[in-house]
C-alpha cells in the first residue's frame, strides 16, 4: 500500500519505491538520501489538506514530503 | 612566514554551520558565486596560535550524490581542492541522518575532525550521547559544541589544528558494506587503483556501483571500459538482492550510521512534549497553521511599510537638504542638474530603499528562515504551488517579491535543480513589488476605489499561475517534489542573522546601486535634451493606438523600468496634475496599472537575473514580460471600453 494511505498516527515499514523508466530516478535518490531506504519505519504524523504535503516522521528526524513523492513509496502498516 | 591552512565546514543544513562559520571568521568573510554556478560560496579569515586559516563554509546538505548542484560543488571542492581539513558539523538531535552524511565524507578520504553541535537541544530532547564510544566507532575526533553560546568553538579550533599537524588520517575508522557489496568494490578498486582520478579509488568505485552519473561521466573519459564493468557488477547485485544497486549501497550506509547512533545514543522522551515541539503542531496544523501565516505575514509587511516608509520619508527630507549645496557647487545650469539630477537622486533613491525597506526585510526573512518557520511556511504552502509546478520552497522567494523583486530572484537559489531556480526567478518577477503596489494604489485604489485593485491584485495572481503553469510545461526537465527536513524551533543567532543581512544587503547594493544611477543619469540626459518626448513620439503606436493611452504614458512606462517606485510622481509631473481623475478615464488608469504591474519589474531586477541566470536568460524573459503585458493591456483596453 501507498504510504498516503496510512491514517495519522500510524506506522509503516518501507517495502520498494516506485520510479517510472528513466523518470523519477532524482526522487529516489532523494529519498534514498533522506533515510527512506527499504525496511525504514516510517511514521505519518499528519497531512495538509487539499492534497497537501506529509508530515513523517523517520529516523529520528521530521521530515515534510510532497503528495506526489509520498505516493509512490510503497509501505506495509505496522500493527502496534 | 605564517602557516596557512585552509579549513572547510561541511554537514547537514540547520545544523548550526553558519554560526559556527561566524563565529571562527567574524567580520573577516566574504560570500561570493562557486565559479559559473549560483551556489554561495561563504569564506572567510581567522588568524589563530600564528596561524592564517583560510575557512570555506560548504553549502548544507544531505549526502554526496548528483542530486542537487550544492552536493556536486561540495564533493568537486573536497575532492579537488583538497583542504587541510573538514570540519563535519554534526546535529546531536538528528545524530542518524548527520552520520549518513559523516560516513560519506570519510569516503573522501579527509581529514577530519566532528563538532557535535546542539546538543543542548539534544538533551531538550531526552538525548545522551555517549562522545569516548562515538570517537572511537568513528576513529575521528569529536568536540561537542553548542555553537549559539560559543561553547566548545575554542577547542574545536584547537583540535583542527593538531589533526592537521598530526597529518595523517590513517587512523581514521574506514566502515564496511555487507560481504557482497565489499566484494564489487574490492574489484574495482583493483582496476582503478591505475587510474588517475579526482576521487579516491574506493570512493570512485562505490559511486560507479551506484550508478552516479557525473563520475561515470568523468571516470568514462579515461577509462570507459571500467564502467561497463561496474554496471555489470552493479546489476549482479541488484538481481542478488531484488533491488537497485544504488539502493542497496544507500541501505547499507544508513543501516551503518543507525547502528552507531543507537550504540551511542540514549533517549529518554521528556513527559511533556517541549515548547518546540507544541510551537511546531500549532505553526503546521491545518487552521492555525493557515491563521499563523496569514497573520504572520500581514504583520510582516504592514511593520515593514508602516517603518519603512517613515524612515524613508525623513531620510528623503534631509538628503534633498543637499540640494542647494550641489546648487552652490556645481550651479544650475546644465552640468549641476545632471550631477544632483542624475547621479544625487539616484543615490538618494538607491539609499532610501535599502536602509528603510531591505534592511529590515532581510533581518526578518532571516529571523524566520534561521528559526526553522520559512520550513514551515514551505510545508503549508506547497500545495499551491505544486499548480505551478513548484514545489512548497517555491512560496519563499514569491512572499519576497511582493515586497522586492531583487532579493525574491537571489532568493531562488534555495530550489534545487537549475530548472526550478529559472521558473521560480520567472514566476517571481510577474509578482507585484513594493513599488508596484504603490501605483496600483495611488493610481487605481485611490480614483476608483480599493475594489479595483484588488481585483487587479488578483488578476495578478492569476496570471502568475497561468503562466507560470504554461512555463513549467515548456522548459524541458524533471520537476522535483518536496522533500525537506523540518528541524526543531530554535531561537536565532542575532549575531548570525544580522552578518547575514549584512552581506545580503552588500550584494543588493553592488547589483542595484550602479543601475539605479545609470539610470537615473541616462534620464536625466534624455530629458534635458528632449529625447525623451521624442521617446514618447516613437511609442506612440504602442501607448497611443494598441492601449489606448495618452502618448506621454510611453515615458513613464520607459522610466518605470529604471526606478518603478517613482513611476507615479513622474506620471504626476508629466500630466501636470495628481488628480489623475482630470487627465486619465477609469479604463486608462486601469490599462496603464496593468502594463506596470505585468512588465519587467526594474533594472535592478534584470540585472539580478543576468547574475543568476546569464544575459540570454535574462534578456528573454525581460522581452516576454514587456511582450505580454503590452498584449493584456491591449486586450483589456478593447474589452473594458466595450463594457465600461
Amino acid at each position: 500500500m501507498a504510504l498516503t494511505t496510512l491514517k495519522n498516527g500510524e506506522t509503516g515499514k518501507v517495502i520498494s519505491i516506485k520510479s517510472e523508466r528513466g523518470r523519477g530516478r532524482i526522487f529516489e535518490k532523494r529519498l534514498l538520501d533522506m533515510g527512506l531506504t527499504p525496511g525504514t519505519l516510517v511514521k505519518v504524523v499528519k497531512s495538509v489538506p487539499f492534497h497537501g504535503p506529509m508530515e513523517i516522521h523517520v529516523r529520528g528526524s521530521r521530515l515534510a514530503l510532497g503528495r506526489g513523492m509520498a505516493e509512490r513509496i510503497f509501505v506495509e502498516k505496522k500493527e502496534k | 612566514m605564517k602557516k596557512k591552512f585552509l579549513i572547510a565546514l561541511a554537514g547537514n543544513a540547520n545544523v548550526g554551520k553558519s554560526v559556527i562559520f561566524n563565529y571562527l571568521t567574524g567580520l573577516h568573510q566574504h560570500i561570493g558565486n562557486w565559479p559559473g554556478k549560483t551556489v554561495e560560496r561563504a569564506e572567510g579569515t581567522l588568524q589563530f596560535k600564528g596561524y592564517a586559516i583560510d575557512i570555506v563554509d560548504l553549502p548544507g546538505i544531505y549526502s554526496l550524490s548528483a542530486y542537487s548542484l550544492e552536493e556536486l560543488v561540495s564533493r568537486k571542492y573536497i575532492a579537488v581542492e583538497r583542504p587541510d581539513l573538514v570540519i563535519n558539523v554534526v546535529d546531536a538531535s538528528v545524530l542518524e541522518r548527520n552520520l549518513f552524511f559523516t560516513l560519506q565524507l570519510m569516503e573522501l578520504e579527509t581529514p577530519m575532525v566532528i563538532a557535535l553541535n546542539q546538543i543542548d537541544v539534544a538533551k531538550g530532547k531526552g538525548i545522551q550521547t555517549d562522545i569516548d564510544k562515538l570517537e572511537k566507532l568513528l576513529g575521528i575526533s569529536i568536540i561537542p559544541t553548542i555553537a549559539t553560546k560559543g561553547i566548545g568553538i575554542h577547542k574545536l579550533l584547537e583540535k583542527a589544528l593538531e589533526t592537521i599537524e598530526i597529518g595523517s588520517i590513517k587512523k581514521q575508522g574506514q566502515f564496511k558494506y555487507g560481504e557482497e557489496v565489499e566484494e564489487k568494490i574490492g574489484m574495482l578498486f583493483k582496476k582503478l587503483k591505475n587510474v588517475q582520478f579526482l576521487y579516491p579509488s574506493r570512493y570512485t568505485a562505490i559511486k560507479l556501483l551506484e550508478g552516479d552519473e557525473d563520475i561515470e561521466r568523468e571516470v568514462g573519459r579515461v577509462s570507459p571500459q571500467i564502467i561497463s564493468v561496474a554496471k555489470k557488477l552493479a546489476r549482479k547485485i541488484a538481481s542478488l538482492q531484488g533491488i537497485g544497486c544504488s539502493t542497496v549501497i544507500t541501505s547499507e550506509r544508513y543501516e551503518v550510521a543507525g547502528c552507531i547512533a543507537r550504540a551511542t545514543q540514549e533517549l529518554v522522551p521528556p513527559i511533556n512534549p517541549t515548547l518546540g515541539e507544541r510551537l511546531h503542531n500549532f505553526t503546521t496544523h491545518k487552521i492555525t497553521g493557515y491563521l499563523m501565516l496569514a497573520f504572520s505575514l500581514l504583520t510582516i509587511f504592514f511593520s515593514i511599510f508602516t517603518f519603512g516608509d517613515f524612515i524613508s520619508d525623513l531620510l528623503t527630507t534631509s538628503l534633498y537638504g543637499l540640494e542647494p549645496v550641489f546648487a552652490s557647487l556645481f550651479g544650475t545650469e546644465i552640468v549641476g542638474t545632471i550631477i544632483w539630477g542624475g547621479i544625487m537622486e539616484g543615490l538618494i533613491a538607491g539609499v532610501t530603499i535599502v536602509l528603510p525597506y531591505i534592511i529590515p526585510f532581510y533581518i526578518i526573512l532571516y529571523f524566520l528562515e534561521n528559526s526553522g518557520y520559512l520550513s514551515r511556511i514551505a510545508f503549508l504552502m506547497d500545495n499551491v504551488m505544486h499548480k505551478i509546478g513548484l514545489h512548497g520552497k517555491a512560496f519563499i522567494p514569491i512572499m519576497l517579491g511582493f515586497g522586492c523583486n531583487v532579493p525574491a530572484c537571489l532568493g531562488c537559489r534555495i530550489m534545487e535543480t537549475q530548472r526550478e531556480r529559472l521558473l521560480a526567478a520567472f514566476v517571481t518577477t510577474l509578482v507585484p513589488c513594493a513599488a508596484t503596489t504603490v501605483i496600483i494604489l495611488g493610481l487605481v485604489g485611490r480614483f476608483l476605489g480599493i475594489q479595483w485593485a484588488l481585483t487587479l491584485y488578483l488578476f495578478n495572481l492569476l496570471i502568475i499561475f497561468a503562466v507560470g503553469r504554461l512555463a513549467f510545461r515548456v522548459v524541458p526537465g524533471e520537476s522535483t517534489a518536496l522533500i525537506m527536513e523540518m528541524h526543531d524551533y530554535k531561537w536565532p543567532h542575532t549575531k548570525t542573522v544580522l552578518k547575514q543581512t549584512w552581506f545580503r544587503v552588500v550584494e543588493f547594493i553592488k547589483i542595484a546601486f550602479p543601475l539605479i544611477i545609470v539610470g537615473s543619469f541616462a534620464l536625466k540626459v534624455a530629458e534635458i535634451s528632449g529625447v525623451l518626448y521624442a521617446l514618447a513620439d516613437v511609442l506612440s503606436p504602442v501607448t497611443v493606438l494598441w492601449l489606448g493611452l495618452p502618448a506621454i504614458t510611453g515615458i513613464t512606462l520607459v522610466f518605470g523600468v529604471l526606478r518603478k517606485e517613482l513611476s507615479l510622481v513622474m506620471l504626476g509631473a508629466l500630466l501636470g496634475t495628481t488628480n489623475f481623475a482630470l487627465v486619465l478615464t477609469p479604463v486608462q488608469m486601469v490599462v496603464f496599472t496593468l502594463v506596470t504591474m505585468l512588465y519587467i519589474p526594474c533594472i535592478a531586477t534584470i540585472s539580478a537575473l543576468v547574475k543568476d541566470f546569464g544575459w540570454k536568460k535574462a534578456l528573454f524573459i525581460t522581452v516576454f514580460e514587456i511582450t505580454f503585458a503590452v498584449l493584456v493591456g491591449g486586450i483589456a483596453f478593447r474589452l473594458l471600453t466595450l463594457f465600461v
